[in-house]
């Protein structure tokens, strides 16, 4: 296997990528606002004196800042901000899980219709189409309605709905190496086509592999509030912030922090992973060096 | 007992009748009906009435659900129906049958039914007995897709006397026949003269009824526009246009009430949590009214947790009714004991009170054998007491309930698991076959104002167990089906209210699902609306909507 | 040129069979049915519930179903709902005017914010407003659009009192102004994420035009930078901004179906969700049909309007 050719980028290339990203401010501020959201979903908990689950009924209602009730609490007298971080705890988890499939379906989908062509591509991409041709939230609502709404659930049925565009990104990029010097060398050193496929082509798109997977985080999070806030997501006890906001609009008046808190816990996740997709997008676009 | 002071709100043909019992004989005085008249011409007015379901079957006789009532109500009429006390008042007959004035015979096998005279359907063609008797066998059609066979499968020789008499016989004497006869409303056979396919015949979409409002038109996922009918033949309505309009969110429904562009607040009412707001509105009535739901945390007797009596108890002592009505449904709610509406003839008032003490509850199961586990889970004999509750996903108030409940069975040790599915999933196959553990359910186990729950508590109506009906509870005793077998052949009221307190001091003590409480909803009207009233025996505001007025 | 046509709508008929078999077989294969909703009526028996079930033909084995269904919607018939018994195209025919006012109001506030927006920052590249729109724009991008809803809600309605929480007009009212109001908040929220969109990519193309000789050589000779602008920049960077509209379409019906939601404004969107609340499987496939159609035609009109204007550009 010494023989196989090294196709991945000059380390120098890279290094000027990561220069450029660590150089682009938005980035910095989505990582800053990403990492600072997920130490305060995993440390918050531990600084609350209060149990996510804990019900205390004469409490109800109490705004921001009663006692230690940062966030005040919900309509069970249960404290917002455990709640909060608890649940950024799963919507994120399920963002990231659900990138993670949607990466491998879209990549696997990508590279194979990429690599053979023809006839198999062209079945591949209706397919890709044919998903794409839904307005995504119908189908996740289509297919949540009748499953039993549970993380594990939820993430996949996201990652099934969002992994269209990867496969399109792959597939382009794949085809337009297919026919390189280094492939055809691989070929004729009688690798297996699994081998050129996965060990071969699919790291050379592994640029904008990671910033269709920021972007697909975000997505993630966004859907599962979605699918949550309309009931069909995942449910309580166990909080999400999409589930947290479903039943918020009927406290409106009374009671606004319900809505307004998770509300922007989620703008502020999805805000920072959008920030770090592009980013990246420009670091690894060498054209940006010009700008 | 005739009333004959049309300016009053309790107009003549809400005579009050007891069922087949007291000899309250009701007579229409002809002269009536052409005061009557002249009053629906009278009739003035816009009035919105809001839902927050949209009605969409307009075929009484098709499977259909409470909100489309809230529709039929106004188009068309039954026979006779339930006042707010539980009599009956006869609508379309002359008087309601009884085995005092001789339309029920004495065995409860023959029945007669005498009918207005002069009445027409909406398109003018009269109205006969030949459209009871269509409504009444329509339902046991093969080829009809009917909404039940309950009562309907019991009649036979059906024989139209006249055109303004029928009779027919029973296979077997079924009190509860008049509460199906009174949530029956008759539709008009020449509508489906020549129509192949009863399923499809262009009425169910442009009904014709005799009731006092005419079908204009629909406008599908916002409104229905119904105008009255000047030949009413009882007194009203006293409204000219009646729009029915479908707002799917209670709090833009609160809202648009609370701006005056709704007039009356329907299905789904004010939202608890708007009550105390709502009560002091400006020119606006705001009323609690009882419902004939009851709430209860139903258990599946088939689950081996809940065989031992002593856990079913536990868990019941263990519930903190309380706070769950007090807090979370701001008060509005009556915590009961048992099925049967407080407002009924049948309710039993001395039934043992429920008392709230985690204490209680662990000490019956300690006595129990049910010991804690390392995991703080009692269990005894390989039987974890752990099980699901579920409820329908988008119920908040009784998602908050639940998990407040949960909090409760913590601490006696006890774990539930939440749940909660999409209402297309939950009513199915995973309530009716008994896929549960347990469930929190609303329910109205009664017809109308009928005592009568054999579908729900005999032991052969399980279909879990193979049998056919409602009892999803999966529930057997012997004596509770011996004493439905006697209530439902026991004609007269005052025989038939011992047996049913009897009935319910059982299950009370049984507990195949613990009583939490009886439903009220908070109804909302401008000042200037009177008419509407409660009916824990009708499921829909608008039963008397042609006595509605606006001033 | 016909011959492409041809070709893809060959193809979309295709991507339509493969939408509707995934569709009908995630709804049939769910657990529960549109008979539950009569499960807790008084007087109900599971026996009758099956004789129901029967008659509409819904214990039938679910490929016979489907190509029975399949068959119908070949000759035109879309089927009937099972909740009123309407026939589906007539049900998504009473609500599609909603939707499209809705849609139709948003894009074009969309279209004329966005593209100003985009223009101006791209002329401007590397100014203040350039860098503050860059990051507005991903923020909108960010923000769920149901919590913007709500959020707008309780400011301009419940805390100012401006504006209507909901609902297409008043009972009773429905001038031209009434339904005005009632527009505003549900298409302004509908439209901040396309503003965003449009501006980022009008911004995009704006730069791609400006960069290219035809544009310096129009510098070279004096003509006004304003005029440049107009003709020249705005009318280049306008072409892939079709495609974008093409391929926007299943964002924006998506959109108003949450809004729709969060406005009880009785369009597409809330239909949507009441019939596959009640399982009513005729109306939720058909409107997936529908909505699949409406966003593979808008993708190859868009093709071809692009073709027809941008001479460079050949289909093959």
């Amino acid at each position: 296997m010494t023989m196989t050719p090294d196709i991945s980028r000059p380390p120098l290339i890279r290094s000027r990528a990561l220069r450029r990203f660590l150089s682009h401010k938005l980035a910095m501020l989505g990582l800053v606002m990403v990492l600072g959201l997920t130490l305060a979903c995993f440390i918050g908990p531990y600084l609350l004196p209060y149990d996510e689950l804990y019900i205390d009924l004469r409490a109800r209602f109490a705004p921001p800042g009663t006692g230690a009730h940062i966030f005040g609490t919900d309509p069970l007298g249960r404290d917002v901000a455990a709640r909060l971080f608890h649940a950024g705890q799963i919507s994120m988890a399920v963002g990231f899980a659900a990138m993670l499939i949607s990466i491998c379906i879209g990549s696997a989908v990508g590279v194979i219709s990429g690599y053979y062509g023809g006839r198999t591509s062209a079945v591949l991409m209706r397919v890709v189409d044919a998903f794409l041709s839904f307005p995504s939230v119908f189908l996740l609502l289509a297919l949540a309605a009748f499953v039993k709404p549970g993380p594990a659930m939820i993430t996949l049925i996201i990652a099934v709905t969002s992994w269209m565009e990867v496969a399109r990104i792959v597939e382009a990029e794949v085809k337009s190496l297919r026919d390189r010097d280094f492939v055809q060398a691989a070929r004729m050193l009688g690798l297996s086509s699994r081998w050129i496929m996965f060990r071969e082509l699919l790291p050379n798109a592994i640029g904008p592999i990671i910033v269709a997977a920021t972007l697909t985080v975000a997505r993630a999070i966004l859907l599962e509030a979605y699918i949550s806030f309309l009931g069909y997501g995942i449910q309580p006890p166990l909080p999400s912030w999409g589930n947290m906001l479903n039943g918020a609009q009927q406290y409106l008046q009374s009671a606004p922090w319900l809505a307004i808190v998770p509300g922007l816990a989620i703008t502020i996740a999805v805000a920072g992973f959008n920030f770090i997709g592009d980013g990246v997008r420009e670091a690894l676009d060498s054209r940006s060096d010009q700008r | 007992m005739t009333d004959n002071n049309t300016l009053t709100f309790r107009p003549s043909r809400r005579q009050t009748l007891m069922l087949m019992g007291t000899a309250g004989a009701g007579l229409m005085a002809p002269s009536v009906l052409g005061r009557d008249r002249a009053l629906a011409a009278n009739a003035t007015g816009q009035l919105v009435l809001g839902f927050s379901q949209e009605p969409t079957v307009f075929n009484p006789m098709m499977p259909h659900i409470e909100v489309d009532e809230g529709i039929y109500y106004a188009i068309f009429d039954t026979l006779f129906d339930f006042d707010e006390d539980g009599n009956f008042f006869p609508i379309l007959v002359t008087e309601v049958p009884t085995v005092a004035n001789g339309g029920i015979s004495a065995d409860g096998l023959t029945w007669t039914v005498k009918l207005k005279s002069g009445v027409t359907w909406h398109d003018g063609t009269p109205f006969t007995a030949e459209d009871v008797k269509f409504s009444l066998e329509l339902p046991m059609d093969p080829s009809f897709r009917s909404y039940r066979s309950t009562g309907y499968s019991l009649i036979k020789d059906l024989t139209v006397v006249s055109p303004t008499e029928l009779s027919w016989t029973m296979t077997q004497p079924f009190a509860p026949l008049a509460a199906v006869l009174a949530s029956t409303w008759i539709i008009p056979k020449h509508a489906f003269d020549g129509v192949a396919d009863k399923n499809t015949a262009p009425f169910n979409n442009a009904p014709i009824g005799t009731g006092p409002f005419v079908w204009k038109q629909r406008m599908a996922g916002d409104h229905i526009e119904l105008a009255a009918n000047p030949v009413y033949h009882g007194d009203g309505p006293h409204i000219q246009a009646l729009i029915v309009k479908y707002i799917p969110d209670l709090n833009v429904m609160y809202t648009q009430f609370k701006a005056g562009d709704i007039d009356v607040v329907g299905l789904q009412w004010v939202t608890p949590d708007h009550y105390a707001e709502a009560k002091d509105l400006p020119g606006k009535t705001v009323e609690v009214a009882g419902s004939g739901t009851f709430e209860s945390f139903a258990l599946n007797m088939m689950r081996p947790q809940f065989q031992d009596s002593a856990v079913r108890r536990a868990l019941y002592h263990a519930i903190d009714k309380q706070s769950i009505i007090e807090a979370l449904y701001y008060g509005i709610p009556t915590p009961t004991e048992t099925y049967m509406p407080q407002q009924s003839f049948y309710y039993n008032p001395d039934l043992p009170k429920h008392e709230f003490s985690i204490a209680t509850a662990n000490k019956m199961l300690d006595d129990a054998g049910w010991a804690k586990g390392a995991d703080g889970i009692r269990a005894k004999d390989g039987v974890t007491l752990s099980f699901t509750n579920s409820t329908t996903a988008g119920n908040h108030l009784r998602e908050q309930a639940q998990q407040f409940i949960q909090q409760s069975f913590k601490d006696i040790g006890v774990e539930m698991k939440i749940s909660n599915l999409p209402p297309a999933v939950m009513w199915g196959d995973y309530w009716m076959k008994s896929e549960f553990d347990s469930v929190v359910v609303g329910l109205n186990v009664l017809l109308g104002a009928d005592p009568d729950t054999s579908n729900y508590f005999l032991s052969t109506a399980s279909p879990a167990r193979g049998g056919a009906g409602q009892n999803t509870f999966a529930y057997q005793s012997a004596e509770v089906d011996a004493l439905l077998k006697q209530g439902g052949e026991t004609f007269v009221p005052e025989d038939r209210k011992p047996i049913y307190h009897k009935m319910q001091a059982v299950m009370r003590e049984d507990l195949p699902f613990l009583p939490m409480f009886q439903y009220a909803v908070c109804k909302g009207r401008k000042a200037n609306v009177s008419g509407p009233k409660p009916n824990v025996n009708n499921r829909i505001d608008s039963w008397n909507v042609r006595d509605w007025t606006m001033s | 040129m016909l011959r492409y046509i041809l070709g893809r709508l060959w193809q979309s008929l295709i991507l339509l069979l493969i939408v509707s078999c995934i569709g009908f077989f995630v709804l049939s294969l769910a657990p529960g049915g549109p008979l539950s909703q009569f499960a807790l009526s008084p007087g109900m028996t599971q026996e009758q519930m099956q004789k129901i079930a029967e008659q509409m033909g819904l214990n039938r084995p679910l490929p016979v179903q489907y190509l029975d269904w399949l068959r119908h919607l070949l000759m035109g018939d879309w089927g009937t709902s099972y909740r009123d018994g309407q026939p589906v195209l007539h049900i998504i025919g009473q609500h599609v005017f909603a939707t499209l006012l809705l849609m139709g109001t948003a894009t074009a506030l969309a279209i004329l914010i966005g593209s100003t927006v985009g223009i101006f920052s791209a002329v401007r590249r590397g100014s203040a407003f350039d860098y503050a729109t860059t990051v507005l724009s991903m923020v909108a991008l960010s923000i769920p659009t149901f919590w913007f809803g709500l959020i707008a809600i309780y400011f301009f309605s419940l805390k100012l009192g401006w504006l209507p929480a909901g609902n297409m007009y008043t009972v009773g009212n429905g001038s031209l102004g009434d339904y005005l109001v009632h527009l505003i908040l549900p298409a302004m929220v509908l439209a901040l994420v396309d503003v965003a969109v449009w501006s980022r990519y009008m911004r995009t193309a704006t730069l791609n035009v400006i960069n290219q000789d035809f544009i310096r050589t129009a510098k070279a000779k004096g003509l006004p930078p304003r005029r440049i602008l107009m003709k020249h920049i705005v009318g280049n960077a306008l072409v892939p901004m079709i495609t974008l509209a093409g391929l926007q379409l299943p964002a924006v019906l998506g959109g108003a179906l949450v809004t729709e939601t969060v406005f009880t404004w009785p369009g597409m969107g809330r239909l949507f969700l009441d019939s596959l609340g009640y399982s009513d499987y005729p109306v939720v496939m058909g409107l997936l049909m529908f909505s699949a159609i409406i966003v593979l035609l808008g993708n190859l009109l868009a093709d071809l309007i692009v073709a027809a204007v941008d001479p460079r550009i050949r289909l093959e």
